[in-house]
């Protein structure tokens, strides 16, 4: 293996110097005139300025997770976390964490827990100075330092939903931190110092090591390859892949690379990553965190989008948001706004598809497409430049963000736009698909049709028409995903209902038609009315069951 | 129908050059060399079925892209001239989402991003009078040391025109695969064209004929009514 773990000790010593480089910068000013007795009373001072709820949250949190209680953790953090963060720190950050190390007997590993949440909680409601974002990077070294580089596995167990946001979080700040750099009109000289200085931090050699090296410590490959062919998946778990914490973290990370390999444009990869994640299996592991479950399908989509797999993307974007609308109900608030941002997302990006490759779709899907995006696909249909302006709009709304990899040329004036080159290298393909669509408006009027005459209708020399019409023949033509553990692989399918020949300076056309699908509308129907007479039947029961009761208790259960 | 075939192992990738893809190898920066001659490899080979291993050639791109300083351009070049005359036309794009605005802007790699334009709008003629645009002097070194470039081609677009045409004008051929008379006569009967005259039939790939597709009913969607009908 590629020296993993030589690689994150080094790393670690890099950071350390790091730390202390910059650390003067503003602990002079801080500390430089108090002394001992004052600073103790500046820490009291900070201690009780933590509000009795939040103090009282801290307490039970450190103590969960000391006796490891997961239900009580989850409810600590899923529920209580952002209710007192809404309440109290709205607009601010959470106590400094060198106050709440007090009130937890200054408990090493709690106090990264805590300092993960600390700095989350700035990104996620306040703007991220430059040193809060070296700060929290060295925060997650030291986390997964603890995790990866102890001598056995660690006690330390986490719900799934913390484990999923911790390593989401890890990408994300990665990639706030190089749109943050690359925006250089924006920094100031001593930044772009401080920059220059520590360019390991945050680098993207060290973001993949760590989720390769977790990836690697768990076994998960091997534990998922095992469950994929019936065998025993503790059997090759290993000591780390054994314990839940390494097993999740291990399984999120894959998914983490997915969305890393997306940002760098590398689609291939990402969906070669996922080689062993069962899509479609609604048993799978990552079912079991709602937005590690979006994420997967929206990267997924997303890729098969760029690599011109348009029915592949539908057919991703379809699954993904008739789950989201289904269980919508079923899960916390949070979870679902996030959710319902990215599902809002992929409607576009869904349109995007529709429109390039038309196909039936779901028809609650359908509908809601229809009402939102109606007239931004019908201005794509019609082709033409003003199509290419709303494919542009709609992908912009909703693609990830892209990254370069290194750092810009601090001292040059232009920097790459990674966002604007992806989008033209899509549009050179989509902007072929268009031709499709208008093609194949006149076509369908006709069942032979010479030339000449289509090239007066479009107005468009007749060589040209010729390469227009060979153009839709391979645009017809799709390699589409039909099963199985490999997302790249697939088979050439054609994707027209509407197929023609040229012989000589004439078209012959055929057009395959849907017959009326009646049997779907039946079952659908048949299966309503089923559950209709279920529910009646419960009641009448119930009814029955208190019939003898007091009037009172009858009425409420009926 | 075929299946896309670039991201299975080509026959011809070494055992050593298939563990870097599938490994963390694939980051290791001195392995730049390894792909680099594997390509050489790919570009020496004629043979248009066992000579591009896209995964192989995007593995080094993104080794470029982690270390701008060790990045080649005339690689680059290659590679992409390889992605154009892959059988599979998704190719070239997956090549080019690994590269940057600053690479495009090379002569060699914006005349191949030209021609790419060409042959996807299906201008094949245009196609060939710029690639051998004797005004151009830097004509030669656009496909230069890739073998078989022109036959590669040639099988491309042939494949577009039988797609299509089922009679066409031996002289509109001629011109799009960029060949004289009496090659396009000797292709034609390798083939098994019937030429008559100054017209050329093609064989029916697959009839073009109308037909209504009909609804088909899966067993799953039948479970919960044949439970509940149980029940009864």
């Amino acid at each position: 293996m590629y020296q993993v773990t030589y690689e994150v000790e080094e790393f670690a010593g890099n950071i350390d110097v790091v730390a202390d480089s910059y650390a003067n910068v503003d602990e002079i000013e801080d500390v430089g005139d108090l002394d001992d007795e004052e600073l103790l009373m500046q820490a009291q001072a900070g201690v009780q300025s933590i509000p009795e709820q939040v103090r009282s949250f801290l307490g039970h949190l450190y103590a969960n997770l000391q006796s490891d209680k997961q239900r009580d953790l989850a409810y600590n953090y899923e529920i209580q976390f952002p209710k007192l963060s809404d309440k109290y720190y709205a607009k601010s950050s959470w106590p400094e964490p060198q106050y709440v190390a007090a009130l937890v007997n200054d408990d090493g590993l709690f106090l990264i827990l805590y300092r993960e949440l600390y700095y989350r909680h700035i990104y996620s409601r306040l703007h991220p100075s430059l040193e809060t974002r070296f700060r929290s990077f060295e925060n997650y070294c030291d986390l997964f330092n603890h995790i990866l580089n102890s001598d056995g596995p660690t006690d330390l167990e986490l719900p799934n939903q913390w484990l999923w946001d911790i390593v989401d979080e890890f990408i994300y700040q990665f990639q706030s931190f190089c749109t943050h750099r690359s925006r250089l009109n924006k920094r100031s000289e001593e930044e772009i110092a401080l920059l220059k200085e520590n360019s390991q931090v945050w680098s993207t050699y060290s973001v993949l090591n760590v989720l390769y090296s977790l990836i690697q410590k768990s076994n998960i490959g091997e534990q998922l390859r095992a469950q994929q062919q019936g065998a025993d998946a503790a059997k090759v778990a290993g000591e780390f892949g054994a314990r839940p914490l390494y097993k999740m973290l291990g399984y999120f990370s894959i998914v983490g690379l997915v969305r890393v390999h997306c940002m760098l444009g590398d689609y291939t990869l990402a969906l070669q990553t996922l080689e062993n994640v069962e899509l479609g299996n609604a048993r799978a592991l990552y079912t079991r965190v709602m937005a590690c479950h979006v994420s997967v399908y929206y990267y997924v989509g997303f890729a098969y989008l760029m690599m011109g797999r348009y029915a592949d993307a539908t057919q991703a974007f379809v699954h993904i948001l008739t789950f989201v609308s289904r269980t919508r109900q079923y899960h916390q608030r949070q979870q679902v706004d996030a959710a319902s941002k990215k599902a809002e997302q992929m409607y576009a990006l869904l349109a995007v598809a529709v429109s390039l490759s038309p196909v039936r779709v779901d028809e609650n899907i359908h509908a809601y497409l229809r009402e939102k995006y109606g007239d931004q696909q019908h201005r794509i249909q019609r082709g033409g430049e003003e199509a290419l302006d709303v494919i542009s709009e709609l992908y912009l709304f909703a693609c990830p963000k892209f990254i370069t990899p290194n750092p810009p040329n601090y001292d040059a004036a232009e920097v790459a736009e990674p966002q604007a080159y992806q989008l033209r290298t899509f549009l050179r393909e989509a902007r072929l698909q268009l031709v499709v669509p208008t093609l194949r408006s006149f076509l369908k009027l006709y069942t032979t049709m010479g030339i000449d005459r289509l090239s007066s209708f479009l107005e468009m020399e007749p060589a040209e028409l010729k390469n227009q019409l060979m153009v839709y023949k391979q645009r017809c033509r799709q390699v589409k995903w039909v099963g199985g553990s490999d997302l790249l692989s697939g088979e050439l399918v054609p994707s027209t209902d509407l197929d023609f020949a040229l012989q000589m300076d004439m078209i012959f056309i055929a057009e395959s038609r849907v017959g009326r699908r009646y049997a779907d509308w039946f079952i659908r129907n048949a299966n309503k009315v089923h559950d209709l007479v279920v529910t009646l039947e419960n009641r009448q029961d119930a009814v029955a069951a208190n019939a003898g009761k007091p009037l009172a208790e009858a009425e409420v259960v009926a | 129908m075929s299946v896309s075939s670039s991201f299975v192992r080509p026959t011809t990738r070494p055992d050593e050059i298939h563990r870097l893809l599938t490994d963390v190898e694939r980051y290791n920066p001195s392995n730049t060399v390894l792909l680099e001659d594997y390509l050489a490899r790919q570009c020496a080979n004629p043979d248009s079925t066992s000579n591009h291993d896209l995964m192989a050639n995007l593995a080094l791109l993104k080794l470029y892209q982690f270390n701008p300083e060790m990045l080649d351009l005339d690689v680059i070049r290659r590679i992409l001239a390889k992605a154009l005359i892959s059988a599979i036309p998704a190719d070239f794009n997956l090549c080019l989402y690994l590269l940057t605005d600053e690479v495009c802007k090379d002569a060699s790699i914006a005349k191949l991003l030209a021609l790419r334009e060409s042959l996807e709008r299906a201008q094949f003629v245009k196609f060939w009078r710029d690639m051998y645009d004797p005004e151009d002097e830097e004509e030669e070194s656009v496909v230069d040391g890739i073998a078989g470039f022109d036959n590669g081609l040639r099988k491309l677009i042939l494949a577009e025109i039988t797609a299509t045409y089922q009679k066409i004008p031996l002289r509109d051929v001629q011109d799009m695969v960029n060949l004289d008379e009496e090659a396009v006569l000797r292709l034609a009967k390798e083939n098994g064209w019937t030429v008559d005259g100054p017209v050329i039939s093609l064989p029916l790939k697959a009839e073009v004929k109308a037909s209504v597709i009909s609804e088909s009913v899966k067993f799953e969607q039948l479970t919960k009514m044949l439970s509940a009908a149980n029940d009864i």
